[in-house]
């Protein structure tokens, strides 16, 4: 695309030298459009106004002035498509085709903001005009995603103009790999991919590991269910990760690397690609990286999608091309992985937060989050909050602080409930704003997330799911919907996890249908040993944590279903049954109008009955009714 | 594997209390075997890589930093220091539920009830499956890694995981080796002939037998052979697994067949008869319907080491209440073998009693002649009689699995004249062994040629006189004994080979042989070495002599016949002392 294929660096200094050239080439006299084109703005059409603001700015004349480019996920998928206005640093959300001409008359010629595409406060109404004024963005700290958004993925020179290939420059430069080692180990970092081991111990067993040939490899797999950070930093900033797959491996001595990338990831498969490309072209990657005799080479792997492919053995076996299905890790992968050679694989994003450490230091680094939990983490967050989207918060940040702070609270009328950490084999954990203190251990709402505690109150860090969850949650409910993933991805190979998940979802199934008992409850926990102790890999052994958690923090729920027959939060169809209230029901007719089974009758304006025989409980004259009239127990 | 066993370093730990050291690399179920600490395994066998799919193996183990944890006791490797506890209340629970969850997929798995047994589960209080298969991947691993074969495979995931051949489909790449029958701990795995006929026996009794085998039992020597056409090694290149546990290293696979070349000075013929194949006589359903077996099966069966252990069983493995024995089977046909073989009605009278002793059968016996002819062996008859053996008189014509009533539903039904009682009656029956005739052996000819001794036409050796030299042949030095010269019992066989070695010995004892005086010889001036006379002679006697090139006779082997000489285009041969000079002074002095 536009790199210069004339070029390759045969030393550090010639990088930034061409670094300060980029920068002073850089024109500040210009606009500059970015549109966001990540996954979430290009289903939402950003693919079209990018191309409406080409035409628009054809057709004016003014390719001089104006600067157009596309960019990664800003995170706020919800108010996309996202344009970002340079230099005034406007954020323009939800711009359509039609907005475009507007904005290339009012604020590319003029600056003339147009107060309707700025974000607004839902609270105070008021308008924000940056990033920065925005309480979304106001709490995050952006460590990982820091060029996302700012730079052209697509664009090595995007990258490096921002600083891009420094560190590797400065490791390069006469650092030994055991400095490098020793940095990452003094920073703290530990892996994001979910298990949250310590990154610079994991290097150093796999440089120490005896063997000729060692591997790095890239876990960018992401099968949690909503997902996406991996594939934001994928799409938005491959280069960082290259960057640091670079450095890793010049630290641990391995000349071959690998990027595992889910089927279902074709743009991030096609910027990888690129990245590497333009890297090779460089001289960033491949036969001697800048000069310095290093040799390493990346390759991309294109996974199924199973999510058991995500767990290192399996991976690996699915990277050798055999079934992906996981293998015991009594010996671990860093001294026999890939081919039974010495591999250390890491997490996307744990790739990614490499270069800003040997950037600006380890102590830096160290000094952010928390005594066991270190640097920031990204989360996708996603439910019954207000904004939605993917943030990166210091680790230490409260649930509190996430759901108020950034998530802006509720969203609708209902309280908040759980907010449900760590992905498919995560647990659930009991938030309360209002009961704040009396219910003590049991009130998470100002739990400090970060590795331990979640994993000491039950649920887990995980890759960064968090899915908020209100009093219309059942919780049964929400720990069979994880356990039916679990089941259809359990790869089967052992007994605990191809067995046990599927009797723990029966049973499950049988409690939400109103037919459980006391035993049932028994035979869960029963299950839940076996299944968390014996399983071969980690998707068995956590797979039992939906339902512990859940039985933990809101066993009242699965007695009410139990014992009474109800479903409190009236999800669960077979507990629940729906009547007109005669006090409210004002005969609007919108309830009978909308029922699909044809079971509410009355008059206009006189009270209407619904016929519980033939009620299909499908809910939909309790989601129409203005009112209030139709009644859920 | 030995030279690893020197340089092993050890490490020590403790299993239930009791120390142990073993070499590294070894696993905790290594060190509790060495112990005598049961451990159950369902997926294990040594013969291949750990799995650690069922888990039953979970043991606790407790790190010597502190801490710990539960782990597979099939594939953790030791190291110093650990203690391991295999009979925790926490262990018993997690085996328990393992076993609970197998048997609620897999409820008639003899394995899994006497687990369940062990493990105290009364009741199985999960959703039930009708499964078989345990998905311990024991059959596919053996298959791949052992055989090398790569027959089956695991397909579908998660909940759809099965064991399956490429594409559902029946494959070549299966070598019929039946590993993964014979490794598969629930015993859901069948090997079928390509009729469909199932062979059940866990050695594949009736069909081929082990690929490594004594030819025979009681074979001398008692070595046993590997069968090339039949082993994996040789099909596949893996396995080896003999070649590995051979202490002794005798297992060669390289060996390559060899002519040995030995020079004697006589020859017994003892080369044995073949048992004439019944399956081409498509009216008794040999190969085509079960339980339909030949004599030699059925001493297999009945055989104490056996597959059977001797009993006699049918191929669903149940015991037949009522056996027919078909005398006469093939023997004593114009069709295929006009005479007698002797033997048969009196093994099949042997067979009748052993059925009689070993099952509650009934035993119908189908014959034509009653030949009892030895000493005491009319005797044996008539004990058979009053056993309640059915002696049938009458030629069988058909078996037929065909039901024409309930009674006969599933059972073999056969076909005969009583000429007793003048009927025509339909008999079923559970098992029919046929009793085949006795046969020459395929290359009898090819022997006849070689050994120049002549067959009779029924195709075995003709002795040179029925009375007053029945184990010598028209060849000197060349003797024949047992079944290559007719059909007949071990007794006989055992008769004829003492009188063959007594005749040989009597020869060797002499040193020197007498040969007949009047021979050809060779002029070899006049000899033009065109080699007419090799092929003349009815003994062999002539062989053209490279070096000299011309014909020379083997004064030994020459009977002083005379073909050659009258024979010979360039009168080099004469017959000596009947040389035409010496013939025309006899005619002289006689006139
Ligand atoms: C069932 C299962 C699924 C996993 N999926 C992923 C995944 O999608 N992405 C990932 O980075 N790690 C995943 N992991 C964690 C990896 O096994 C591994 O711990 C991680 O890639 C190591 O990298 P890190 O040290 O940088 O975290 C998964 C683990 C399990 C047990
Ligand atoms: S725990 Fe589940 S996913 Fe992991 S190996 Fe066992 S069956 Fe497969
Ligand atoms: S025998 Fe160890 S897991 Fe099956």
């Amino acid at each position: 695309m536009s790199v210069e294929t004339n070029i390759r660096f045969q030393s550090p200094p010639e990088l930034s030298a061409f670094r300060d050239r980029l920068s002073s080439e850089r024109r500040d006299d210009i606009n500059r459009i970015t549109i966001c084109a990540g996954t979430g703005c290009v289903a939402k059409g950003s693919i079209r106004v990018f191309e409406k603001f080409t035409e628009a700015i054809e057709s004016r004349q003014l390719d001089a002035t104006v600067e157009l480019k596309i960019s990664g996920c800003h995170g706020f998928c919800e108010n996309g498509p996202l344009v970002v206005m340079k230099p005034a640093g406007i954020l323009y959300m939800e711009v359509r085709e039609r907005d475009v001409d507007d904005i290339v008359e009012k604020t590319v010629t003029t600056g003339e903001i147009i107060e309707r595409l700025l974000y607004k406060d839902p609270v105070s109404g008021e308008r924000a005009r940056n990033e920065d004024e925005i309480p979304f963005y106001k709490k995050q700290m952006r460590v990982v995603l820091r060029n996302i958004g700012k730079i052209d993925p697509n664009n090595i020179d995007d990258y490096i103009a921002v600083g891009g290939y420094s560190s590797l420059a400065k490791v390069l430069s006469g650092l030994q790999p055991e400095e490098v080692i020793s940095m990452i180990e003094r920073s703290g970092l530990r892996g994001r991919g979910g298990g949250g081991f310590p990154t610079g111990r994991k290097w150093r067993s796999c440089r120490n590991a005896p063997g000729d040939i060692h591997y790095v490899v890239c876990n960018g797999d992401e099968g949690d269910p909503g997902a996406f950070m991996d594939r934001s930093l994928m799409e938005g900033d491959p280069h960082s990760i290259l960057e640091g797959m670079i450095i890793g491996a010049y630290a641990i001595g391995a000349e071959d690397g690998f990027v595992y990338v889910r089927m279902e990831y074709p743009l991030a498969i096609e910027r990888l690609l690129n990245a590497i490309r333009d890297a090779e072209v460089y001289g960033l990657l491949g036969g001697n990286i800048l000069g310095s005799g290093f040799d390493f080479r990346i390759r991309i792997n294109r996974g199924g999608g199973a999510f058991v492919c995500g767990e290192s053995t399996a991976l690996m076996a699915s990277l050798e091309g055999r079934a992906g299905e996981p293998r015991a890790k009594y010996i671990h992968t860093v001294e026999k992985g890939l081919w039974d050679k010495p591999t250390n694989l890491n997490n996307v994003e744990t790739w990614a937060n490499v270069p800003p450490i040997i950037e600006r230091g380890p102590e830096w680094f160290s000094s952010l989050g928390t005594d066991g939990s270190k640097g920031t983490k990204v989360f996708s967050l996603v439910g019954k909050v207000k904004n939605t989207g993917l943030v990166e918060v210091p680790m230490g940040i409260t649930l509190r602080e996430i759901l108020f702070d950034i998530g802006g609270g509720v969203k609708g009328t209902k309280k908040f409930k759980a907010v449900q950490t760590g992905g498919p084999s995560g647990g659930c954990l009991v938030v309360d704003v209002e009961e704040k203190g009396k219910k003590g251990a049991f009130n998470l709402i100002d739990l400090p997330v970060d590795f331990d505690r979640l994993t000491e109150v039950g649920s887990m860090m995980g890759s960064g799911g968090m899915i908020v969850m209100d009093e219309d949650d059942c919780m049964v409910d929400v720990a069979k919907y994880f356990l039916s993933f679990l089941k259809e991805e359990s790869c089967g190979k052992c007994v605990p996890c191809r067995e046990g998940i599927r009797h723990m979802l029966t049973i499950l199934d049988r409690i939400t249908n109103g037919e459980g008992s006391a035993e049932d409850l028994q035979l869960l926990e029963e299950l839940a040993e076996t299944i968390a102790e014996a399983s071969l890999c980690a998707l068995g052994t956590q797979a039992p944590n939906p339902i512990l958690s859940t039985l933990n923090y809101f066993r009242s729920e699965y007695e009410a279903h139990i014992f009474e027959g109800k479903c409190p939060a009236g999800v669960c169809k077979q507990l629940v049954t729906y009547s007109i209230s005669a006090d409210n029901c004002t005969g609007c007719t919108l309830c009978a109008k909308n029922c699909p089974a044809g079971c509410i009758s009355g008059e206009p304006k006189e009270l209407h009955t619904l016929d519980s025989s033939t009620c299909i409980k499908c809910g939909i004259c309790y989601d129409v009714c203005n009112f209030d009239a139709v009644i859920r127990r | 594997m030995e030279e690893k066993e020197a340089s092993q370093v050890l490490v020590h730990l403790e299993v239930d209390g009791k120390s142990v050291s073993l070499a590294e690399g070894s696993t905790i179920l290594d060190a509790a075997k060495l112990l005598g600490v049961q451990i159950p395994t369902l997926c294990y066998t040594p013969l291949v890589e750990p799995y650690a799919a069922c888990r039953l193996c979970s043991v606790e183990v407790e790190y010597p930093r502190g801490g710990g944890k539960v782990v597979t006791a099939c594939n953790y490797q030791v190291w110093d220091g650990i203690k391991v506890r295999t009979d925790t209340d926490k262990i018993r629970r997690i085996r328990g539920m393992i076993v609970e969850m197998l048997l609620a997929r897999c409820p008639d798995i003899q394995v899994l009830k006497d687990l369940a047994e062990e493990y105290g589960i009364e009741k199985v209080r999960l959703e039930k499956q009708e499964e078989g298969c345990i998905l311990c991947g024991l059959c596919v691993r053996v298959c791949a890694e052992l055989v090398g074969a790569h027959a089956i495979s695991f397909a579908g995931r998660g909940l759809d995981r099965r064991v399956a051949t490429p594409y559902d489909k029946s494959s070549d790449a299966c070598i019929a080796c039946g590993a993964c029958a014979l490794v598969c701990p629930t015993k859901i795995i069948h090997v079928e002939d390509q009729e469909g006929r199932e062979i059940i026996h866990e050695e594949l009794s009736l069909g081929p037998s082990k690929a490594i085998t004594l030819p025979f039992m009681q074979a001398v020597p008692n070595i046993p052979y590997i069968d090339t056409e039949h082993c994996i090694h040789f099909q596949t290149g893996e396995c080896g697994y003999c070649a590995k546990i051979c202490d002794r290293d005798a297992i060669d696979y390289e060996l390559q067949e060899e002519t040995i070349e030995v020079d004697v000075g006589n020859i017994i013929m003892a080369t044995g008869f073949e048992l004439f194949d019944p399956s081409v006589m498509g009216q008794y359903g040999y190969g085509r319907l079960k339980n339909v077996v030949t004599s030699l099966e059925f001493e297999h069966l009945n055989c104490a080491a056996g597959p059977t252990g001797g009993r006699i069983l049918m191929t669903d493995g149940g015991e037949p209440s009522s056996v027919g024995i078909i005398h006469c089977v093939g023997s004593r046909d114009e069709n295929y073998y006009k005479y007698c073989s002797r033997v048969c009605c009196m093994y099949a009278l042997k067979y009748a009693h052993l059925i009689k002793e070993k099952t509650d059968a009934d035993v119908y016996s189908f014959y034509i002649d009653m030949r009892c002819f030895g000493k005491g062996y009319e005797e044996f008859y008539h004990r058979l009689l009053e056993e309640g053996v059915q002696f049938i008189r009458g030629r069988a014509a058909e078996i037929t699995d065909y039901a024409i009533d309930s009674d006969e539903e599933g059972k073999l039904i056969v076909l005969c004249e009583d000429t007793l009682i003048g009927a025509l009656r339909r008999i079923p029956l559970d098992m029919v062994v046929l009793c085949s005739a006795m046969k020459s052996n395929e290359d009898a000819k090819e022997l006849s040629r070689i050994f120049s001794c002549s067959l009779g036409s029924d195709g075995f050796f003709i002795e040179k006189h029925p009375k007053l030299a029945p184990v010598s042949t028209t060849s000197d030095g060349v003797f024949i004994a047992g079944g290559c010269q007719g059909p007949k019992d071990i007794p006989d066989t055992v008769a004829q080979g003492a009188a063959a070695a007594a005749e040989v010995l009597s020869l060797i004892d002499r040193k020197e042989v007498e040969v007949e005086a009047a021979i050809a010889v060779v002029d070899e001036d006049r000899c033009s070495g065109c080699k007419l006379c090799n092929t003349l002679c009815p003994y062999l006697a002539v062989k053209y002599d490279e070096e000299k090139g011309v014909s020379v006779v083997n004064e030994a082997l020459c009977k002083g016949c005379g073909t050659c000489a009258a024979g010979c285009p360039s009168n080099a041969i004469s017959a000596r002392h009947f040389e035409n000079r010496q013939i025309f002074a006899e005619i002289e002095g006689l006139l």
